[in-house]
């Protein structure tokens, strides 16, 4: 049974994917021969990645539960890849031609509209603080606090205890703060712009870029926290302290890239805010934000999900690099940069293609 | 840029021949066939577009192989029933969408569209909104902070000029408008039934501004309004446009006639 699973579920998901990312796409032949296109795709993919790795043959008797798995993930992570890329060299002549004008035209854009994201971040930062009491003392305050109930509720309770645990903690939730920012916030940004983007032009990541810019900030001040608590609890850093840098690089990316297609749908699918809310809470438990994910979940799964679950592989390093002097697994962080550099593409590109109609649909 | 002169000059001699007035103008908008759509039901929600695929597409065809130029420094009214496709019009020329169909080219100049209730980022101040709207318009900062006092001066509403835009009433809000498109000073302005909003006070000073723009030889500015008044006033043409098609262009007082004609038949 679970052999089946393994083999078509990625299958099924990269095809769902592609058949919501094309809803005029109908004729049932056509649906069929796209099902069939995944399952060997993503199928040869994954068993080249395997064999790479020494597994020569696929046989089902002898395979133990852990290579499964693996490959079952392995197998998602092409499907949520794949149809996008298939999206973008099915959609017609002149593609590759027209991805190097995109890049070129995101290069002109970024350039000659950064200063407007720069300067639209710090004027949200100002007015967010402008009618509070505690002006941005809110922003040390608040994932203080939650650091607080955390460490109380898992470290005492739960009895889950790492090394510096309330700094281990407030790493998670700094980061997975930005995060779960990001991508809800993204889901209604054409929307809540709608003042600004139906009376000029802008390339609309522009907006996410600001409203991103406007978390960074925020997650930076927790990192000086960070770095505050690092010194109260005894920290000893090491030089691999400074892996933070190419990290939070990718975090950025990965988080930008993302989020620029929740953007996208969020125009079109009215009710996008609802699952991702859902996703993000049950991606927050997955995540490891309290606890030890490689630890704390038994063999196979917990390893692998620190693995393939990008969120869960950025946080886990950063914590290995600031408290325990652990490098990063530069081979798994370029992988992920590489992925997000795709989703990056791949985001900006649907943003490009489609910004013509958000104005008349929002 | 310099693709832009030539083919001008290459059109004005094709034109030399019928008009010999407008010989020495160059033309600083040109719309050629324009179609814009809009695809009606393009909202939709997860479940719709999971179960129910073969949702059929309405297109609705907003503005239909419109034509027409402006000259450098001249002033055009539109107008039209409501719904007629003039505000459709004017956002593409501003570049918020691009046409479906045509071409819309603007010789490189820059352009800037006015229209009521929108354009600012509600929690912000007043001055932060002006700033914004600056460098979206392509100023830097620092033109911007030259121009603020006269923005600030014109616009008159005092000390809310520091205070959230959320604040303001609908006037304060059309009144900053004005005064920040008025001031920032780009080639082409697009003005969207923004002349008839204000107290009486501001209506004059702003259609003195925008007289002192008609003198101005390097302006051009299209005007949207149901106002005969302030079109016979201000333009040297009128485009009248129904149901997404040009019905009439030229001189103001023949075009309103036959519309005013039209509209009480």
């Amino acid at each position: 049974m679970f052999n089946l699973t393994m083999i078509f579920l990625p299958a099924v998901l990269a095809w769902s994917i592609h058949i919501f990312l094309r809803p005029r796409e109908t004729g049932r032949k056509k649906k069929l021969f796209y099902l069939a296109f995944y399952f060997i795709l993503i199928n040869t993919f994954t068993f080249a990645v395997s064999f790479l790795r020494g597994v020569k043959g696929l046989r089902f008797d002898g395979m133990t539960m852990t290579y499964k798995i693996k490959y079952l993930c392995m197998g998602c992570v092409w499907a949520v890849i794949l149809p996008f890329f298939v999206g973008i060299f099915t959609d017609g002549k002149g593609r590759r031609q027209d991805i190097r004008k995109e890049i070129h035209k995101f290069y002109h854009d970024v350039r000659s509209y950064t200063r407007y994201a720069v300067w639209s971040a710090r004027a949200d930062l100002r007015a967010e603080v402008s009618n509070a009491y505690l002006d941005w003392l809110w922003w040390l305050i608040e994932p203080f606090c939650m650091m607080l109930i955390y460490t109380v509720i898992f470290g005492v309770i739960f009895k889950a205890s790492e090394p510096y645990f309330p700094v281990f903690i407030f790493i998670g939730l700094t980061m997975w703060g930005f995060f779960s920012r990001c991508v809800s916030g993204s889901v209604n940004l054409i929307r809540s712009n709608r003042s600004i983007i139906t009376r000029i032009y802008m390339p609309k990541f522009i907006l996410l870029f600001s409203r991103m810019l406007v978390c960074g900030f925020k997650m930076m001040i927790s990192f000086g926290v960070v770095v505050f608590m690092m010194l109260v609890f005894r920290v000893r850093p090491t030089v691999n302290i400074f892996g933070m840098i190419p990290i939070l690089a990718v975090f950025f990316l990965f988080t930008f890239g993302l989020c620029n297609i929740f953007m996208h749908y969020g125009v079109y699918v009215n009710d996008l805010a609802y699952i991702v809310g859902i996703v993000l809470t049950m991606l927050m438990y997955l995540t490891g934000v309290f606890y030890d994910v490689g630890k704390r979940i038994p063999a196979p799964f917990g390893e692998l999900m620190e693995k393939y679950n990008p969120v869960a592989f950025l946080i886990s390093s950063m914590r290995g690099v600031l408290l325990y002097g652990k490098a990063p697994d530069w081979m798994m962080l370029g992988m992920w940069t590489l992925v997000s550099l795709l989703l990056t593409m791949v985001g900006v590109s649907t943003i490009y293609r489609n910004e013509n109609a958000y104005v008349k649909v929002i | 840029m310099a693709d832009g002169k030539d083919s001008t000059y290459g059109i004005q001699e094709k034109d030399s021949m019928c008009s010999i007035q407008r010989k020495e103008q160059n033309k600083a908008i040109e719309l050629k066939d324009v179609c814009i759509n809009y695809r009606i039901l393009n909202a939709t929600s997860v479940q719709k577009s999971l179960f129910h695929k073969k949702e059929r597409e309405i297109v609705f065809e907003a503005v239909r192989h419109v034509s027409f130029s402006v000259d450098e420094g001249g002033i055009l009214g539109i107008i039209g029933r409501n719904g007629s496709g003039k505000s459709t019009l004017l956002r593409s020329i501003a570049g918020v969408f691009s046409p479906n169909a045509g071409e819309i080219d603007l010789k490189g100049h820059s352009v800037s569209l006015m229209a009521l209730g929108v354009g600012f980022k509600d929690t912000l101040s007043g001055r932060e909104n002006i700033v914004l709207s600056g460098m979206l318009l392509g100023f830097t900062e620092k033109q911007i902070r030259e121009k603020m006092d006269e923005i600030i001066d014109f616009a008159e509403i005092g000390e809310f000029i520091d205070r959230p835009v959320r604040t303001y009433s609908s006037g304060m809000h059309s009144k900053l408008a004005f005064a920040i498109t008025a001031m920032l000073e780009t080639d082409i302005m697009l003005v969207d039934e923004v002349l008839s909003v204000g107290d009486e006070r501001f209506r004059k000073k702003s259609l003195e501004k925008m007289n002192s723009l008609i003198l101005d030889k390097k302006r051009t500015v299209i005007i949207v309004s149901h106002s005969m008044e302030t079109l016979r006033e201000l333009c040297d043409r009128v485009l009248w446009i129904h149901d997404g098609e040009v019905q009439e262009i030229g001189e103001p007082e023949e075009v309103l006639e036959h519309y005013v004609a039209f509209m009480s038949k």
